[in-house]
C-alpha cells in the first residue's frame, strides 16, 4: 500500500522552501577567503560576488493555503457530504515549521517555455507521516477509513513541487506550487518509493541543453500500481507532465493512451505492437487539458479500469504511455527496476550501515536476482581547475568522491523473497580532502560519494537508467579535538556557520567567542536536540557527531584557547566587475549545482 | 504611571476573600504581563542592533523578565488550583488600546517602532508609585486606581489572608527554576509572596533601591532601565548624588537612523491581502499563536523540558521572523511590522 491506492486524498496549494544560498558556492566554505559581500543579496549579474538569491534564508518549509481537493475510497469519489473536502493541509501549530534538509527525487526541466534553471524545475518527494494523532473523525467516512487503514501508525505522502518563485520582491518569494496525495502505508514496504510499475524516461540526449533532465519522450519518470482487487491501475503522472510556464497549466500532448506492449517489441517504439487499455483524455470533465482544476484535483493520479484479460496481460507485459507524436514513456523492456528506498546517508568513520535496495518486475518484488553496487560520482557536484569568467563561483571547489577507499562495500548481493538486497557499507576516515589551500585551510567537512545499484544481469534486465537513482553518502572526517576542548578547535566550525548562514546574525555572531559564550545556554539546547527536531542546530544537519559532541562538551565549559585574530575577510582581491559582465542572470542554486555534475563537465 | 482599575481588586479585598477571587485576579495579572511584551518586542526588533545595541540589550533584558513574570503569576494561579488561559483570542490586547485592567483613556499603548515617544509609554507602564532618585509624581493616585505594584501587593495580602490551606499540595503544574531561571515553585503563602515580590521588584525596584531585589543580575528595575535610555546614561551608584544613584555612567546613545521604517499599529490598517507584508505577517502571527498554545500547555500540566524547548524554539522563530521582516528582508524596500494578532490558521499567501 501507499498513497497510490484506492483510499487516498489529494491536496493542492503552495509551499515555501526558504533555503539559504550562501552555501551554493562550495568556495564560500573557505573561511580564510570568505568576504562579507558573500552574504549580500545578489545584484545584477552576480557582481560583485555575493550570497546568491536568498542569503537570508532560514530553511523553513511551510504549507501555505493547501486545501484538500479530492478524496477517494474503494467505493469511488468522496462526495461533498464528507467534511474532509473542506479541510486544509497545514503546518503544525504545536511547534516551529519544518526545515528543509534533504534532497528530492526526479528533478527535471518541467517548464518548457523560455525559463532557466530552478524556476522551471519540477520534482517530487515521497515519504511517510509518523507520530499520527487523530481527533474525532467519525463525521468523515473517508478519514474514518484512513484511520482504520493507518493502524500501522504510518501514512504515505507524496507531493510534487514546481514553479519556484525566485524574485525577492514577490510575495511568493521562495514559494511554489505543490500538489500531493496521502494514503495508507504498511510498515514493511519502502517509504520513499512505490513498489509498482516504473516508467523510465530516456534523456533527450547530449545535444539538448538541460538544467536537470529533459526526457526524450516529453514525459518524466513516473510510477503506477495495479490493484488486482479493484481491477484497475493507478497511474501517477504528478511529476511527469510538463507545463509551458513554471507552475502553470499542463501542456497539451494529446490523449494519453496506456498500452500493453508486445514484450518482443522495443519499448517506446510506435511501430511495436501495442494494445491500448485506457486513455487519459485531454478534453471533457476529466480532461487533463480542458479541466483547469485537473492537476489540483487529481495530483496527477488517474485510475483506469482493467478487464480480467487486461489484468492478466499487464502482469507479464511492459506498459507504455503515449500521446501526440513524440510523446511517450515506457517501462524497460523487462519491466524491471531496482532502487534504494532511502538514498541519503550521513556517516562517521568506522561505521557500518545496511542499505536495503528493492528490485521489482511487473510491479512485483523480484526475488533471487543479483544486484551490483558501484561507486558512481557522475551526479556529484564538483568543479576543478580554473573558474571561468562566466561562472557564478568565486573559486574552484574541492574534489568529490576521493579517496575512494574510504568506503568498502559488497560489490554484489542477491535479492531475497521480498525482492530486497542489502548493500553493506563500511566507512573509514576520509581525512580532509575538501579543505582549501592544499588542505591547510579549514573547509568542507568530510567527503561525498555516490553508489549506484544495478542488476547484475544487464542483458535480461536492461533499460534506461534514471540518473538520479543513486545512493548519496556524506562521510564525515574524523575529528579529535584537544582535551579539554577549547575555542581553538571549534572556532573554524562556528565561523563557517556564521559565514554561510547570515540568518544567525539575527541571534548572535557565531564566530565571536564572547557572543557564543553569552548564548551558551541556548546553543546547548539547540545543538543537543535530536536532528529530527526542527529547532536542531545546524539547520543543514551537516555537523558530524564527533564535532557535535565536542561542541556540547565545550558549551558546558567554554575554555577560550588561543585563537588568532578572526580571519573571515581574506586579502584576496574582489574579481574585477568586468570579468563577470558576460554572465547571464544566475539560474538558481539547484540548476547551477546540477551544472557542476561531473558527467556534464566531461561532456 | 500606569494605573490599574480598582475593580480588578474585587474579590481580593474586603472581608470575603476567596481562592476563586484571587485566581481571577491572577488571570488578569498574567494577561497584563503578556500585554507589555508585544510593544516591547516591536520596539526591540525595529532597532538596527548594529546602531542601537545598548538600547536593544535593555529592551531585551526587560522582555525576558516580563516572560518570567507571566510564569510566576501562572505558578501562583496553578498553586491555588486555577488554570491559566492563554491560547484564546481575547488573551491578546488590541493595539492601539489600553492595557488589560487599565483606566480607560489613561494610557493608550501602540505597537510602534522605537522612539523617545514610545519610550515614554514604556516608562509610564513601569513607573512605580513613588519613583526613587529623580522624580516623584506630584499627584497621588486617586482612590479608584492602583499602580501595578499596588495591584500585586493587594494580591500578596489576599494570599496571606487565604493562608497555606488554600494551596494545592503536592506542587501543581509548576514551571520551576530548572526550566526558567529565577522561577519559584509555589506551594504556600511564603513561596507565593516570593514569586510576587520578584515581579514587583523587577518591575519597579524595591522601595529603597532602584535595583532589583532578588534577581541574579544586579540590574536596575525596568523603570530605571528605561530611564537610562531616556537620560542617555547608565544608572550607577554615586555617593554624592541624592539617593545614592545618578544617571552619569557610560553613555547609552540613541541613533534615530538605526530604526527601521515600520508602520505603527499594523492591525489598524491591515496589510493588503496577497502582499509581501501580509504574507510575512501571516507567518509571524501563526507562529505567535502557536507560541501561545505551547505556553498554555506548559502552564497547564505539561511543565516538561520538551514543552519548554518547543516554546523556546517558537520564541526564537518569532525573533528571527520579526527581525527579518522589520529589517527589509528579503525585499530591502519593504519593511513589515508584525501585528501580533491571533491567527490559528495560516491563510497563506492569498490571505
Amino acid at each position: 500500500m501507499s498513497y497510490l491506492n484506492a483510499l487516498r486524498l489529494h491536496f493542492a496549494g503552495r509551499f515555501q522552501a526558504n533555503v539559504s544560498t550562501v552555501n551554493n558556492d562550495p568556495a564560500h566554505f573557505d573561511n580564510a577567503a570568505f568576504k562579507s559581500s558573500y552574504q549580500n543579496l545578489q545584484g545584477p549579474k552576480m557582481s560583485p560576488p555575493n550570497g546568491w538569491f536568498n542569503p537570508q534564508g532560514d530553511a523553513a518549509w511551510r504549507f501555505l493555503g493547501c486545501k484538500v481537493t479530492a478524496a477517494w475510497m474503494p467505493t469511488g469519489a468522496v462526495t461533498s457530504g464528507d467534511p474532509v473536502l473542506g479541510y486544509i493541509v497545514a503546518d503544525t501549530d504545536g511547534r516551529v515549521p519544518a526545515k528543509l534538509v534533504d534532497a528530492f527525487a526526479d528533478i527535471w526541466d518541467r517548464a518548457t517555455g523560455s525559463v532557466e534553471g530552478d524556476v522551471g524545475a519540477g520534482a517530487m518527494y515521497q515519504s511517510v507521516l509518523t507520530n499520527l494523532q487523530w481527533c474525532d473523525v467519525s463525521a468523515s467516512p473517508f478519514l474514518s477509513a484512513l484511520r482504520q487503514a493507518a493502524r500501522t501508525g504510518l501514512l504515505s505522502i507524496k507531493f510534487n513541487v514546481d514553479g519556484l518563485i525566485m524574485d525577492n520582491t514577490s510575495p511568493d518569494f521562495m514559494t511554489g506550487r505543490i500538489v500531493g496525495s496521502i494514503g495508507p502505508a504498511t510498515a514493511s514496504e519502502p517509504r520513499h518509493m512505490v513498489v509498482g510499475r516504473q516508467f523510465m524516461a530516456t534523456t533527450a540526449g547530449p545535444d539538448v541543453q538541460a538544467n536537470f533532465f529533459k526526457p526524450l519522450g516529453a514525459i518524466n519518470f513516473c510510477s503506477a500500481v495495479v490493484d488486482e482487487t479493484a481491477s484497475c491501475i493507478y497511474l501517477d503522472l504528478g511529476n511527469a507532465l510538463s507545463t509551458a510556464a513554471p507552475g502553470g497549466a499542463i501542456n497539451p500532448q494529446g490523449d494519453l493512451t496506456l498500452s500493453i506492449c508486445d514484450p518482443t517489441a522495443l519499448p517506446g517504439d510506435p511501430a511495436g505492437t501495442k494494445v491500448a487499455i485506457g486513455v487519459i483524455p485531454t478534453s471533457g470533465a476529466g480532461g487533463y487539458v480542458q479541466n483547469p482544476n485537473w492537476y489540483a484535483d487529481t495530483a496527477g493520479i488517474v485510475s483506469l479500469p482493467l478487464s480480467p484479460v487486461q489484468l492478466q496481460a499487464v502482469a507479464s507485459s511492459p506498459l507504455l504511455i503515449s500521446g501526440d507524436a513524440g510523446v511517450w514513456i515506457s517501462e524497460s523492456s523487462s519491466s524491471s527496476f531496482v532502487r534504494a528506498d532511502r538514498f541519503v546517508y550521513r556517516m562517521s568513520p568506522d561505521e557500518t550501515v545496511e542499505i536495503p535496495v528493492y528490485a521489482m518486475r511487473f510491479g512485483k518484488p523480484l526475488a533471487g536476482v543479483g544486484v551490483n553496487f558501484q561507486l558512481d560520482s557522475s551526479q556529484l557536484q564538483t568543479q576543478v581547475g580554473q573558474v571561468s569568467s562566466d561562472s557564478p563561483y568565486v573559486a574552484p571547489s574541492p574534489p568529490v568522491a576521493v579517496p575512494e577507499d574510504a568506503l568498502a562495500f559488497n560489490p554484489t548481493a542477491v535479492t531475497d523473497s521480498n525482492g530486497l538486497a542489502v548493500l553493506t557499507l563500511h566507512t573509514r576516515d576520509p581525512g580532509t580532502p575538501r579543505f582549501f589551500n592544499n588542505g591547510t585551510d579549514y573547509g568542507i567537512d568530510g567527503q561525498v560519494y555516490g553508489v549506484r545499484p544495478a542488476f547484475s544481469d544487464a542483458q535480461t534486465y536492461n533499460g534506461p537508467v534514471n540518473q538520479w537513482n543513486f545512493i548519496s553518502i556524506l562521510l564525515w572526517s574524523g575529528f579529535t579535538p584537544a582535551n579539554p576542548v577549547t575555542w581553538t578547535d571549534l572556532q573554524p566550525i562556528f565561523q563557517q556557520y556564521a559565514n554561510l548562514y547570515p540568518v544567525m546574525n539575527r541571534f548572535l555572531d557565531l564566530g565571536n567567542y564572547d557572543a557564543v559564550v553569552k548564548n551558551a545556554r541556548l546553543l546547548l539546547l539547540a545543538f543537543g536536540l535530536h536532528p529530527e527536531d526542527p529547532n536542531s542546530m545546524p539547520v543543514t544537519r551537516d555537523l558530524s557527531p564527533a564535532k557535535r559532541n565536542a561542541i556540547l562538551a565545550w558549551l558546558k565549559n567554554p575554555l577560550p584557547g588561543e585563537v588568532p585574530a578572526r580571519a573571515n575577510t581574506a586579502d584576496i582581491p574582489e574579481p574585477a566587475v568586468g570579468n563577470l559582465t558576460g554572465l547571464a542572470m544566475p539560474k538558481g542554486g539547484k540548476a547551477a549545482a546540477a551544472a557542476r555534475r561531473l558527467i556534464l563537465r566531461k561532456q | 504611571m500606569f494605573l490599574v482599575h480598582r475593580s480588578l481588586l474585587q474579590g481580593i479585598t474586603g472581608p470575603s476573600i476567596t481562592p476563586q477571587g484571587v485566581c481571577a485576579t491572577l488571570q488578569s495579572a498574567i494577561k497584563l504581563e503578556h500585554a507589555t511584551i508585544p510593544p516591547y518586542l516591536y520596539a526591540l526588533y525595529s532597532l538596527d542592533a548594529g546602531k542601537n545595541r545598548q538600547i536593544a540589550d535593555i529592551l531585551q533584558s526587560v522582555v525576558v523578565e516580563e516572560m518570567l513574570h507571566m510564569t510566576l503569576a501562572s505558578n501562583v494561579l496553578n498553586a491555588l488550583g486555577g488554570a491559566p488561559e492563554i491560547d484564546t483570542p481575547n488573551f491578546i490586547p488590541t493595539y492601539p488600546g489600553p492595557l488589560p485592567g487599565g483606566i480607560e483613556g489613561d494610557l493608550t499603548v501602540n505597537l510602534a517602532p522605537f522612539s523617545m515617544t514610545q519610550l515614554k509609554t514604556f516608562l509610564r507602564i513601569e513607573e512605580p508609585e513613588d519613583p526613587l532618585v529623580y522624580r516623584s509624581l506630584a499627584a497621588n493616585p486617586v482612590e479608584s486606581h492602583v499602580t501595578i505594584g499596588q495591584f500585586y501587593t493587594a494580591i500578596s495580602d489576599a494570599i496571606a489572608t487565604l493562608g497555606d490551606g488554600a494551596f494545592v499540595n503536592p506542587p501543581r503544574n509548576q514551571v520551576g527554576p530548572d526550566l526558567m531561571r529565577e522561577s519559584v515553585v509555589v506551594v504556600n503563602v511564603a513561596t507565593a509572596q516570593q514569586a510576587i515580590n520578584t515581579i514587583i521588584e523587577q518591575g519597579e525596584g524595591t522601595t529603597t533601591s532602584p535595583l532589583e531585589g532578588g534577581g541574579i543580575v544586579d540590574a536596575p528595575a525596568h523603570y530605571y532601565r528605561f530611564m537610562e535610555i531616556q537620560k542617555g546614561y547608565q544608572l550607577v551608584a554615586d555617593t554624592t548624588a541624592p539617593g545614592g544613584y545618578a544617571y552619569n555612567g557610560a553613555p547609552i546613545p540613541f541613533d534615530p537612523t538605526g530604526v527601521y521604517p515600520v508602520t505603527t499599529n499594523p492591525a489598524l490598517c491591515p496589510y493588503p491581502p496577497g502582499s509581501v507584508q501580509a504574507s510575512a505577517n501571516n507567518n509571524f502571527n501563526y507562529t505567535y499563536t502557536s507560541l501561545l498554545s505551547a505556553l498554555h500547555a506548559l502552564f497547564n500540566g505539561d511543565a516538561s523540558q520538551n514543552r519548554m524547548n518547543i516554546a523556546i524554539g517558537l520564541m526564537m522563530s518569532l525573533k528571527g521572523q520579526a527581525k527579518a521582516m522589520m529589517a527589509g528582508i528579503p525585499d530591502p524596500t519593504v519593511f513589515t511590522g508584525p501585528s501580533f494578532e491571533y491567527q490559528p490558521v495560516n491563510p497563506g499567501i492569498s490571505g
